[in-house]
């Protein structure tokens, strides 16, 4: 039985490198195709753009060989975890991205744990009784956030808690000043991800409340759950037992789905609260033509999509045993 | 201000100094000041980039030979005093000892020769242009340098500011010969009286004093903070709730400066901006129809309300202009400018003579407007000449660009009508030659050069022969003609006079000393706490 | 039909959400009754409040009339949505139904494309489709639907592969039905309800895109949707804070009116009943 998981996670594994290089040669086509010269841009910044310069600086970064040539430069630099350097800082890529993706982690992961550690049990709470006031109050409140645009959303918080209320900091990670390292320092941190990541949860607390909520009462409904009721065994061991272990497969789904938005979704609430992210890092990448970086972030984003992926998948195959061979459940 | 003074410019430099010395009340040292930098730059070495944000932060880590009073003589900094033969064609420069870079080497004569013989030429087209016009540059001992002419070229000061001429350590690019990719860039080593302490992408740049700054007892602030901020509210936020100390123009939109600057304990300045000398450009493509003719161009003028665009766009921060100099210009001359009030009734009249009549649905023509893309200010502006043509009869599309997209398209002559603004810089000869010289083929080079592809021989000639005109009469008159010429062929629109306001709590003494502003090193900048 | 209906009035937050929608449909169909001609005239004094006479939600900063810009950008907005989902839906159950019926082979290869599209960050991959293509309404349209329409793709293949055992189906391939019949006339029919339910997010979801393409400024400056003048109002959130906060709530009352209905039409397809397939 486990040979045949351990099979199956195998396959997983091969498609998912599959899958990443087909990211990468398309992202890097379509970047390539973008109208608008980067060595035009650099150009553009140190003053001029007389001829010469502008081919020296193609020369540079190679711009001046074939596209499939520096496709397959750039693809084997990937094999080797070399990412480059950027156009505009002159810098190494890996150097730039390790800036900034722990802040985006902190963030997005912070507001994914908070939307699941309330969404699940909202969600099952309205799942009990559906129809009733409690359900159609938890399901209205929660498609209400969800429908809020995250900027008004965040704007909105901003001026409460910070200009209002002066409860929590209006922008940024940290406060200046603060040394390094140390306690005081993650409180700091703390104090400054309350706004941002509580603004993103809330957000997606409505999905999974949802997906729960449709779950929990899918399963509810199913044979065995009334057959267990039935033969009288206690109503918290059938929740414990049968009703969430399968009611969370679906939202094991969802949360795997999230991964990819752990990186390119955190965009609109980095800018709002100018939290040092790589999502604001891609969008300021992509504004200067600086395709160096987006392409790495485009990779980093996938290369973590797929990690989560592979854990979705085997958190999956151990936690449902009717999962084995067939195909992928949606 | 005439050249011709500047031979007794030792004097100057020195009076200079001890006028911006001397204070009614006394600086006290130490404290912290907060800034905002928008958008992050790539890089804070000014050498290499010289851009806004990068020259805000750069300015307080480099130094140039000289800066500027607001009235626009040249005060020392690197160089302790300066002499220019009488035939204007020899500039020495006696350099300032006892200097060091902030990894402790000493400052000679040998990094200023390296800066402006290898370094700028390399990386900065301006310089290159400009020092092109020497003949030779030598460095006679350790602490003099000295630039002999071609020809008279009373511009050539005007580059020697920290932006223009920025001083590079030489012991950093031993053995380096491409400048623009050298890793050594990336370490910020310049004479300035603040160095880096940390750069936290993504949230700040921390700079503090330089300990052994040769301008004893200066810097009086300890530490610099330039806080990232992307959204314009925030910024906002950030000053209203103390978080910042200075609000720069751009940081936030004008009309919120106005409003910040009626709190308690906030003051609003307008200086700073003089050796800048900021204009705003409505470029016409003199090379496409319908803008080869002279009656369009002009209808145009007509057809836009200035004023509008000053009090409404800007919030009320500008100034009326009719030709091309900044007023604080020297050789500005009024009496000669063909002026143009906003009349649209003659705007049609000039269109109909052109042979524009209106088509249906009232068009007369349909053209692509390449807005200016550096945020909503700029965007409104495009909408709103996108109105003030349609009422003449122009239709106008507001083209969809980002800055990469603007800048090849205004500089390949690819659009109708574009947005821009320039710094005019105090001298002529470096600011705005290159807006009006006849370019030979399809590439105007930079924004700020002639991308509306305006021809025109005398405009030629006379350029050039003020350029280098060492007498102030003759090049005033040179300088008349051509705002003559111009202002009756109006290639461009000059909008408005840019007024820039700083806004920071009245605790911030000095903040605008010099003619460079925000972009002066701070040495003298301190904070009453 | 009736069923529906009935199923709605019992709820009332249904009602409510269709009765926000009718309200918005009707301004967007109305637009030019209500306002007629161009709203992007300057036609008062600039950054009038709210509840300034004649000028309901107040003026911009140039002196354009709010209202009449929401009005007429309720047709923008809901046009970019409208056409990114129809879009989103037509390719996401071609894909789906394809991948869910045929399985093997064609399944994998079908959901390896899907999951590449997972894999890539959807906004911002939307931001640089549009960045490549210059913004423009088609542009904004194409860049949506292109990250949308893996949802719907999965969706259809989960109903497809979950009915294609059935007997009814197993009776349909005997009898010689073309395997296109079967799928388009047969199983298609049965996985409507919660096809809709899906097209109802993915709408809802690409107001909320494209609000956010336009608050980043990358929206279409020429096509005034509720997002655009969401962005030209961003920087002034402070002083008028009308600006972003009427097309806002304008966002907002829309987006949540279409998923409280889809949420309606969820209720109405419960789970039980989802199993009686319709041949």
């Amino acid at each position: 039985m486990w040979s045949v998981r351990l099979q199956f996670l195998f396959w997983r594994l091969i498609k998912s490198v599959v899958v990443l290089l087909a990211v990468v040669v398309l992202n890097f086509t379509v970047l390539r195709l973008a109208p608008g010269d980067p060595a035009l841009v650099l150009a553009g910044e140190q003053g001029a753009a007389d001829a010469a310069f502008v081919d020296q600086i193609r020369a540079d970064f190679g711009l001046d060989r074939s596209i499939p040539e520096q496709l397959g430069i750039y693809i084997r630099s990937l094999a080797t975890f070399d990412l480059g350097l950027s156009f505009r800082e002159q810098r190494p890529i890996s150097q730039i991205i390790g800036e900034r993706l722990p802040a985006t982690l902190l963030l997005t992961l912070t507001a994914l744990a908070v939307s699941l550690l309330i969404g699940i049990p909202l969600g099952a709470l309205a799942a009990r009784r559906p129809h009733r006031a409690l359900d159609v109050a938890l399901t209205t409140i929660s498609t209400a956030f969800f429908a809020m645009p995250l900027f008004w959303t965040g704007l909105l918080a901003i001026i409460l808690f910070s200009v209002w209320l002066n409860w929590l900091p209006s922008y940024g990670m940290v406060t200046v000043g603060i040394p390094a390292g140390g306690l005081a320092e993650l409180l700091d941190v703390l104090w400054h991800l309350t706004l941002p990541a509580l603004t993103l949860a809330l957000f997606y607390v409505a999905i999974y409340l949802r997906v729960t909520r449709a779950a929990v009462i899918e399963v509810i409904g199913s044979d065995f759950v009334r057959t267990a009721r039935a033969t009288g065994l206690p109503a918290a061991r059938i929740w414990r037992q049968h009703i969430l272990r399968n009611a969370l497969l679906p939202v094991i789904t969802f949360a795997s789905l999230q991964a990819g938005h752990l990186i390119g979704g955190s965009i609109i609430v980095e800018t709002v609260f100018a939290w040092p992210g790589i999502g604001r890092l891609a969008f300021d990448a992509l504004l200067q033509r600086d395709y160096n970086l987006l392409l790495s972030i485009f990779f980093a984003s996938s290369v973590i999509v797929m990690v989560f992926n592979l854990l979705a998948d085997s958190l999956y195959a151990f936690v449902d045993p009717r999962i084995d061979a067939g195909p992928a459940p949606a | 201000m005439f050249p011709g003074h500047w031979t007794k410019s030792f004097a100057f430099g020195l009076a200079a100094l001890a006028c911006a010395s001397t204070f009614a009340y006394a600086q006290k040292s130490g404290g912290t000041l907060n800034l905002i930098v928008q958008p992050e730059p790539p890089t804070i070495n000014v050498g290499v980039n010289r851009l806004g944000p990068a020259s805000f932060i750069g300015s307080k880590i480099y130094e140039g030979l000289i800066s500027f009073t607001p009235k626009l003589e040249p005060r020392p900094e690197l160089a302790e005093s300066w002499a220019i033969s009488p035939d204007g064609l020899t500039y020495t420069f006696n350099l300032r000892r006892g200097v060091t870079w902030h990894d402790g080497k000493p400052f000679t004569s040998a990094d200023a020769l390296f800066s402006f013989q290898k370094f700028l030429p390399a990386v900065f087209f301006r310089a290159k242009l400009v020092l092109s016009e020497a003949e030779s540059i030598t460095a006679p001992d350790d602490y003099t340098i000295v630039f002999k002419l071609k020809a008279p070229f009373p511009g050539f000061i005007q580059i020697f500011e920290v932006t223009g001429g920025t001083i590079m350590p030489a012991h950093l690019y031993e053995g380096v010969t491409d400048y623009r990719t050298a890793p050594a860039n990336q370490q910020f080593i310049g004479t300035g009286p603040f160095k880096v302490a940390e750069w936290k992408r993504g949230s700040y740049i921390h700079l503090v004093k330089n300990d052994a700054y040769w301008d004893k007892g200066k810097p009086y602030l300890n530490d610099l903070y330039f806080h990232v901020i992307p959204d314009a509210n925030s910024r906002s936020i950030a000053f209203e709730t103390g978080k910042v100390d200075v609000l720069r123009a751009g940081d936030v939109e004008n009309f919120d400066i106005s409003r910040l600057a009626n709190e308690k304990g906030v003051e609003l300045t307008e200086a700073g901006w003089e050796f800048l000398q900021p204009i705003g450009y409505l470029h016409l493509n003199n090379r496409r129809k319908p803008f080869d003719d002279v009656r369009v161009r002009q209808a145009v003028a007509y057809a836009i309300d200035r004023k509008f665009i000053i009090e409404t766009i800007f919030g009320g921060f500008g100034r009326e202009i009719n030709g091309p100099f900044y007023s604080t210009k020297l050789y500005r001359d009024t009496s000669v400018e063909t002026k143009y009030e906003f009349n649209p009734e003659k705007a049609k009249k000039l269109l109909d003579e052109a042979g524009l009549k209106p088509g249906p649905g009232g068009v007369r023509a349909e053209i692509e407007l390449l807005p200016l893309p550096y945020g909503e200010l700029w965007q409104r502006q495009a909408e709103y000449v996108r109105d003030a043509l349609g009422a003449v009869g122009i239709k106008a599309n507001i083209a969809s660009v980002d800055v990469a997209g603007w800048f090849q398209r205004l500089t390949t002559f690819n659009y109708d009508i574009g947005h821009n603004f320039v710094y005019t810089l105090s001298d002529p000869a470096i600011g705005i030659n290159q807006t009006y010289l006849t370019v030979k083929g399809d590439n105007a080079g930079t924004s700020g050069g002639n991308v509306q592809g305006y021809s025109n021989a005398e405009v030629d000639d006379i350029l050039i022969k003020a350029a280098h005109q060492n007498d102030a009469e003759s090049r005033a008159k040179l300088y008349s003609r051509f705002q003559e010429i111009v202002t009756r062929d109006v290639p461009l629109i000059w909008t408005h006079e840019m007024v820039f306001p700083t806004v920071f709590r009245n605790k911030v003494h000095n903040l605008t000393l010099t003619g460079l502003g925000t972009n002066e090193n701070f040495a003298d900048v301190w904070i009453d706490h | 039909m009736t069923g529906l209906l009935r199923s709605f009035v019992r709820h009332p937050s249904t009602l409510l959400g269709l009765a926000i929608l009718l309200g918005v449909l009707a301004v967007a169909l109305g637009a030019d009754l209500i306002f007629p001609g161009n709203p992007f005239r300057m036609v008062a004094r600039p950054n009038l409040p709210p509840l300034s006479p004649g000028y309901l939600l107040g003026t911009d900063m140039l002196g354009r009339d709010l209202t009449a810009a929401i009005v007429h950008g309720s047709r923008v907005t809901l046009t970019i949505a409208g056409f990114a989902t129809v879009i989103a839906v037509v390719v996401g159950t071609a894909v789906g139904a394809i991948a869910g019926y045929y399985g093997a082979l064609i399944d994998d290869a079908i959901m390896g494309i899907t999951e590449f599209f997972q894999a890539i960050p959807s906004f911002l991959f939307a931001i640089v489709l549009i960045a490549i293509v210059a913004p423009s309404r088609a542009s904004i349209i194409f860049a949506i639907a292109a990250v949308s329409w893996p949802s719907i793709a999965r969706l259809v293949r989960a109903e497809v592969l979950s009915l294609r055992n059935r007997d009814f189906v197993r009776a349909a391939q005997v009898g010689g039905l073309s395997d296109m019949r079967i799928l388009f006339g047969h199983i298609m029919p049965n996985a409507i309800s919660p096809l809709l339910v899906g097209a109802s997010v993915v709408m809802a979801t690409s107001i909320l895109i494209e609000s956010g393409i336009s608050f980043l400024g990358l929206g279409d400056r020429n096509a005034v949707s509720w997002g655009y003048l969401i962005g030209t109002g961003r920087t002034a959130v402070r002083m008028n804070w009308w600006l972003s906060a009427m097309p806002g709530l304008a966002i907002f009352l829309t987006v949540w009116s279409i998923n409280l209905v889809g949420d309606g039409l969820s209720t109405w397809l419960d789970p039980r009943t989802k199993q009686r397939p319709r041949p």
